[in-house]
């Protein structure tokens, strides 16, 4: 009986397998026609099975030797705050959460201009080789020293350096995360009456929430939330109103960089406002909203189980894509970012998580799983962009400053490359959405929202677009500008950490001139790049979102040496292959892209050579008077990009030649392999206590 | 008891503890399982001023941390 339960277990398994192989030949060779998204489904979720259940049990079991007789910190130092033995699926809802961010969403929507081939294979191989690795070694390693955060396992297993430049990276990547997500929320609202109205009525419903938390029914979290969430499904039946309406629409009517304006103000008082107020309870709500479409997503396209219009490969792997510039490697790998490793997942993976888990093995499906998850959503994102008809989606991902201003221009270039559009079909499914227009909508998120909205309505029979069009747009903006505002807080806490070296009371988290200086100082950085995304005349994706993929990977990279100098110390150089490949990639991504952004002759993709055909022409004459400033601006960004980007790829060699210098005196036998887990000791957890 | 009860039965036992399970891992997203813990930890009775003074400190070292791209 035993012998057949296990030889049908091991037939399962090569189902599975057989399955996911299948899938994946099917949409790697599938030419010229369309596919239904269900290949994609199951070709990742087959992989992410076969992952899950061989690769990363086998690191689990022989390279970490996970042991459930030992206690985690949650046991040994347990307080009930930070510490505290969690059911391991409560600990996976906590993480998935925690890690979810607009990365995975906005990545595959912008990357899907290459077609769904590239972006889909490196989703599914880079989480299952890279990504969920990084976060399962780092979880673990946390999870063996206390909980211990990156910054300071990697100055206590590589040295100062790294511990440094962790703290520097994760500064910069804050600013110009910051600015790059603001851009999207930026280009989502822009001339859009009716979300710009819904995402304004989020503010309001926020401080009602906290007061309702604070003072009349303290506690009562899940409470507040449904009546939150109700009163936001009430603010997208208030913006279809608004947007009807002759009187109320030109009042939520703004331009880009008003609106940049606004997001900038945001940032402050959230940053500087009492966190109760506005930025827990939209934190509360964020997450749920996130949660809750996330299934709704899996489900609808599960149920619908649409084709995809968007051929697996398009002409501009060669580089030359309008939606952003350079070629398939590196800036794929650079643009789908979070979707498939992500930097910031071992800030989580060493932060709170490590701190619930009540047994060891249970890392296994919170560290890697949890990464898989994740890695679904970016398919899921990646299918709802790849939905829409190409003409169409690049109608909308495409800056006038490449296809042209006018609708006409737009649809004329579009469909010379082969993706046939017309201003009535534009028209038609702007109308159709309640928006004045969706040409040049850059950003990922729009196009996003109609994809999404294209699932969630065909699931109910083709009813509602609109209305799911604006509930997404409602669900990304409402958890950017949770990050936004958050992010602007623990930079002013970074900052005035820093500032209390020089000036003590400057270090006072309440002390309202540091409270206010500070939140300016880090509001002005971020805001000084998205107010340069907004008059970029190639929409400011073209140069943010590489950047901000380049520094994400850039955390990566510094998680991933970290993880490899621990199992250096573990084992010499046996396994250090695992996080060792990755990491090599990783560098040979990040470092290519780089060099590409600063030094590319095209204009259009490197910095350098962009500031000095603008400096050209303003030498030769050939800029109108009235646009020289404007353009000396424009000259002067795309060098501080260009600086920005040498300081990630400067940091990024740093830290790679620190972790080598490491390694090969752990392996030469000049440095001491010590290792800096906390002694054993057993667990007194029974398993009713779980 | 027939088989398609037995099947009834088990689905929904199967129903009732993942729906259980769903709401405690909304509860643990809403602090309201901490708060819970603290009150025992602590040995005090739920009070709107206890409410504030364990969601300040939560809050202080939760927003202290960077949010996830």
């Amino acid at each position: 009986m035993l012998n057949f339960k296990r030889i049908l277990l091991r037939l399962v398994w090569a189902g599975v397998a057989v399955a996911a192989a299948l899938a994946l030949a099917g949409i790697a060779l599938n030419r010229g026609e369309r596919i239904n998204s269900l290949w994609l489904v199951v070709a990742a979720a087959g992989t992410y099975l076969i992952g899950y259940r061989f690769y990363a049990k086998w690191i689990a079991a022989r390279v970490m030797a996970l042991d459930d007789r030992r206690a985690t910190p949650a046991e040994r130092l347990r307080n009930g705050h930070d510490f505290e033995p969690t059911n391991k699926w409560i600990v996976f809802g906590h993480h998935f959460a925690a890690i979810a961010g607009p990365g995975p969403l906005v990545g595959p929507t912008l990357a899907a201009q290459f077609g769904y081939l590239p972006g889909t294979l490196w989703i599914i191989a880079g989480a299952v080789l890279a990504g969920c690795v990084q976060d399962f070694v780092i979880l673990f390693a946390s999870m063996r020293r206390d909980g211990k955060s990156l910054g300071q396992m990697a100055r206590e297993e590589i040295g100062p350096i790294g511990g440094a430049t962790a703290l520097v990276t994760v500064l910069l990547i804050m600013t110009i995360l910051l600015a790059v997500i603001a851009l999207v929320v930026v280009n989502a609202l822009r001339d859009s009456p009716w979300g710009t109205f819904t995402i304004a009525a989020t503010m309001p419903i926020a401080v009602l929430m906290g007061l309702y938390l604070r003072y009349w029914r303290p506690g009562r979290v899940l409470e507040c939330s449904v009546l939150g969430f109700v009163l936001l499904l009430a603010s997208i039946f208030g913006g279809q109103a608004v947007s009807e309406s002759a009187s109320l629409a030109p009042l939520f009517t703004f331009g880009a960089m008003s609106l940049a304006l606004m997001v900038i103000a945001y940032g402050f008082l959230a940053s500087a406002l009492p966190v109760w107020l506005l930025l827990a309870p939209r934190d509360y709500l964020s997450t749920f909203v996130k949660l809750g479409v996330v299934l709704l997503l899996a489900a609808g396209i599960l149920w619908v189980r649409p084709s995809l219009e968007m051929p697996a490969l398009t002409q501009f792997i060669d580089g030359t894509g309008p939606v952003f510039k350079g070629k398939i490697f590196p800036f794929a790998f650079i643009t789908i970012a979070c979707g498939a490793i992500s930097g910031f997942h071992a800030l989580i993976s060493s932060g709170t998580t490590p701190k619930m888990i009540a047994r060891e093995w249970h890392a296994w499906p919170i560290g890697y799983g949890g990464m898989l998850l994740e890695s679904f959503v970016a398919i899921m994102a990646m299918v709802a962009a790849c939905v829409l008809a190409p003409g169409v989606y690049f109608a909308v991902n495409a800056p006038a400053g490449v296809v042209g201003a006018a609708p006409a221009a737009a649809v004329a270039t579009i469909s010379s490359w082969g993706f046939p559009v017309s201003t009535e079909e534009m028209a038609a499914l702007a109308s159709g959405v309640g928006e004045a227009t969706l040409f040049a909508r850059t950003g990922g998120a729009p196009s996003l929202a109609l994809g999404m909205a294209h699932i969630f309505s065909a699931s109910l029979g083709g009813v509602a677009l609109s209305f799911w069009y604006h509930f997404a747009i409602m669900f990304e903006a409402l958890f950017i500008l949770t990050i936004i505002d958050a992010g602007t807080r623990v930079g002013r806490f970074m900052l005035q950490d820093l500032l209390g070296h020089l000036y003590a009371p400057l270090g006072r988290t309440s002390w309202m001139p540091s409270v206010i200086v500070s939140s300016l100082v880090i509001v002005a950085a971020w805001g000084y790049f998205l107010i340069q995304g907004v008059r970029d005349p190639l929409g400011g994706i073209n140069s943010l979102w590489p950047l901000f993929g380049i520094a994400n990977q850039l955390l990566a990279a510094l998680a991933l040496c970290v993880a490899t100098t621990i199992l250096v110390r573990m084992h010499g150089a046996r396994y250090m292959w695992i996080t060792c490949a990755p990491l090599v990639w990783l560098l040979s991504v990040t470092l290519t892209a780089a060099w590409q952004k600063i030094f590319s002759p095209l204009a259009d993709l490197g910095f350098l050579a962009q500031a000095n055909q603008l400096q050209a022409a303003l030498d030769a004459g050939r800029v109108a008077a009235g646009r020289v400033g404007p353009t000396e601006t424009l000259i002067f960004n795309a060098r501080l990009d260009a600086v920005v980007c040498a300081v990630f790829a400067v940091l990024v060699v740093v830290i790679a030649a620190d972790s080598v210098r490491v390694w090969a005196g752990i392996l030469g036998g000049r440095i001491r392999p010590t290792m800096s887990e906390t002694p054993f000791v057993a667990t007194a957890l029974n398993a009713e206590e779980l | 008891m027939t088989a398609a009860r037995r099947a009834y039965q088990h689905v929904w036992r199967v129903s009732r503890r993942a729906g259980a399970l769903a709401m405690a891992v909304l509860r643990e997203l809403s602090d309201e399982r901490a708060y819970a813990r603290h009150l025992a930890i602590c040995g005090r009775l739920h009070s709107a001023e206890e409410w504030r003074r364990f969601s300040d400190e939560r809050l202080r070292s939760r927003f202290a941390r960077a949010k996830c791209c």
